[in-house]
């Protein structure tokens, strides 16, 4: 036990070292494993890793979905959503506000980044907040926290990494998400509505539209409409896997910025890289946690922490919840993927070992990722907004997100109570 | 330099991309509807995956994209930051080279075993040389960094979110 815990120290000692945390794990965790095992093991281990995780069909689900949530930032489809979101709520009090989470979760049905889904609605849903007089604190706090609904609502890059990590299926995560995302993007309209009761001013109604603009403005999305039903209804129905499934909605997506005129060949070819590049910097992380869990896993601490923790006689949902605490905390300060990563060794076989459901847990995960993005003081989407948003203080951005933090920690509880909300339809599927 | 080694890097990456995505269509659409697949589609995709991974990874580190834990820079002085920076890019640099050795160990073991793919019988070995090279060119790129220091920005605030 002392071992691993030494390692956890040297990992986070390097870190605040400012050793980029791929590098710090994958050597503590090849150092680690060396003194334990031997070196001529270790290396072979080690080698062996980057091997399967480089020569691995299953994980080209990764850059495909990364491609396809690119492509759609790149056709402009963002705009459409918005206008459609628009137009059926926008002359309510509040309405942008409640209309950007919408368009959100629009969004996030097809781009599994919460950074890309938040820079993205900061470009299409601030301008017209700020023209009709919103509230900083209102128009920035639902952006960012709306942009945590691109990782929940599937496809997700955390889910998928969760997937690989844990060998949870994919596909059913997509699924365990939906109906948490949809009471995540209730929350957070929920939270709108408080933010307009107690300062009307914050969050003034827009103009009403016609119903021939609704209509209008609904035909505009059929590709995204097309595009979620074919690629999320093939993986739901069994007709494709999750690899699969990200490889057509990345060509879809792509012939549809195409069709668009969005795409020469300097904005393809840009395009390309930053996904190749977003695709390399996980795999380094991916594979450093595979090596430094393969450490973590060859000493006694996840047995001795779950055999300790199963004796304590504590009931299972208090263990979940103390670890959902943990997260919270962590989340203020760490980056998240980082956190999930060191942290799944250990805790994912305490909570499968008590008999939870790794879908459900899985679907927690997401959560807590979300809540660590939009908390301050380290919140990533938070910065995005500050460095997109020139006119805007940091001041202002953390003001306005505390309420839909909130928001988001009520959805976590209910999410530990309601198991079925998330397990419901992965049950259903064949 | 180093622009030839970003449009080099680029350039493969973004092909072998683009190519495990037509593939990926085509080969799915051609089973479902035609029920023919492409034969050896898959171990293309996993060579092409070690393309795209590999030669991206010069470039995450050249625009210091890395993952990393930067909240304390506000409270060291700009020559100490300098300093630490230097150092973290010489240990990145020397776990690279590290594992570049290693591959390479790989590679010739099976090259020497003869290991083929299972449908095309394409030789792996040189993929794995390839791997090899491209994690010594980023523990170069490191080592450049350490003469010249790039401006680094907040890790994943703009171009590649890894959340």
């Amino acid at each position: 036990m002392t071992d691993a815990l030494l390692g956890f120290a040297a990992v986070f000692l390097l870190a605040a070292l400012r050793v980029p945390l791929a590098f710090a794990m994958g050597f503590v965790g090849f150092v680690g494993l060396g003194l334990l095992r031997g070196w001529a093991p270790t290396a072979a281990n080690a080698a062996q890793v980057v091997y399967d995780s480089g020569f691995a069909y299953t994980l080209s689900v990764v850059p495909l979905f990364v491609l396809m949530g690119n492509f759609v930032a790149r056709a402009g489809l963002a705009h459409e959503l918005f206008r459609v979101a628009y137009a059926f709520i926008g002359h309510r009090k509040g309405g942008l506000a409640h209309a950007t989470v919408v368009a959100c979760a629009g969004f996030g049905a097809i781009c599994g980044s919460s950074i890309a889904t938040a820079a993205t609605m900061s470009k299409v849903a601030y301008p017209p907040m700020k023209k009709l007089g919103y509230a900083d604190y209102l128009s920035t706090g639902v952006i960012a926290a709306g942009g945590t609904l691109g990782i929940m609502i599937p496809p997700s890059t955390i889910m998928v990494i969760y997937g690989i990590v844990t060998e949870t299926n994919i596909g059913k995560l997509f699924a365990a998400g939906v109906i948490p995302g949809l009471l995540c993007a209730g929350l957070l309209m929920l939270g709108v509505s408080w933010v307009t009761w107690r300062d009307p001013a914050a969050g003034p109604a827009g103009e009403r539209s016609t119903w021939p603009q609704r209509w209008a403005a609904l035909r505009d999305i059929w590709g995204v409409v097309l595009l979620v039903v074919v690629v999320l209804g093939g993986i739901y129905g069994g007709v494709f896997t999750a690899t699969e499934g990200a490889g057509i909605g990345a060509s879809g997506a792509f012939f549809f910025a195409l069709a668009r005129g969005a795409l020469t060949l300097k904005v393809l070819y840009e395009t390309l890289v930053e996904s190749a590049r977003t695709t390399a910097m996980l795999f380094t992380i991916l594979i450093a946690a595979a090596i430094f869990s393969s450490f973590v896993n060859f000493t006694s601490m996840p047995n001795d922490l779950k055999d300790w923790i199963l004796q304590q006689g504590l009931s299972p949902l208090m263990v979940v919840g103390a670890m959902m605490v943990i997260y919270i905390l962590l989340g203020t300060i760490m980056e998240e993927l980082s956190m999930v990563l060191l942290t799944i060794p250990v805790f994912f076989p305490i909570v499968t070992g008590m008999g939870f459901d790794p879908v459900w847990f899985g679907v927690l995960i997401v959560l807590v990722v979300q809540i660590g993005l939009i908390s301050p003081p380290v919140g990533m989407n938070l910065f995005v907004l500050n460095s997109l948003l020139k006119g805007v203080a940091l001041k202002q951005i953390f003001r306005g997100v505390w309420l839909f933090v909130a928001m988001l920690v009520i959805a976590l509880f209910v999410m530990l109570e309601f198991q079925g909300l998330a397990l419901w339809l992965p049950r259903m599927m064949p | 330099m180093n622009r030839l080694l970003t449009a080099l890097c680029g350039l493969l990456a973004a092909v072998a991309l683009f190519g495990i995505m037509l593939l990926t269509l085509v080969d799915v659409s051609g089973r479902k509807l035609l029920s023919q697949s492409v034969p050896g589609s898959l171990e293309v995709t996993e060579l092409l995956m070690v393309v795209v991974i590999f030669s991206a990874l010069p470039l995450v580190s050249l625009k210091g994209e890395h993952v990393l834990f930067d909240s304390l820079d506000p409270l060291l002085p700009p020559w100490v930051r300098r300093l630490q920076q230097g150092l973290v890019d010489i240990f990145c640099a020397a776990a690279l080279m590290g594992l570049a050795w290693l591959m390479w160990d790989k590679a010739a073991q099976m090259a020497q075993y003869g290991d083929v793919t299972a449908q095309l019988k394409l030789p792996l070995g040189p993929f794995v040389q390839v791997m090899s090279v491209l994690c010594a060119v980023t523990a170069w790129v490191h080592l450049m960094l350490v003469v010249r220091p790039a401006s680094h920005h907040h890790a994943g605030v703009d171009e590649t979110p890894a959340l």
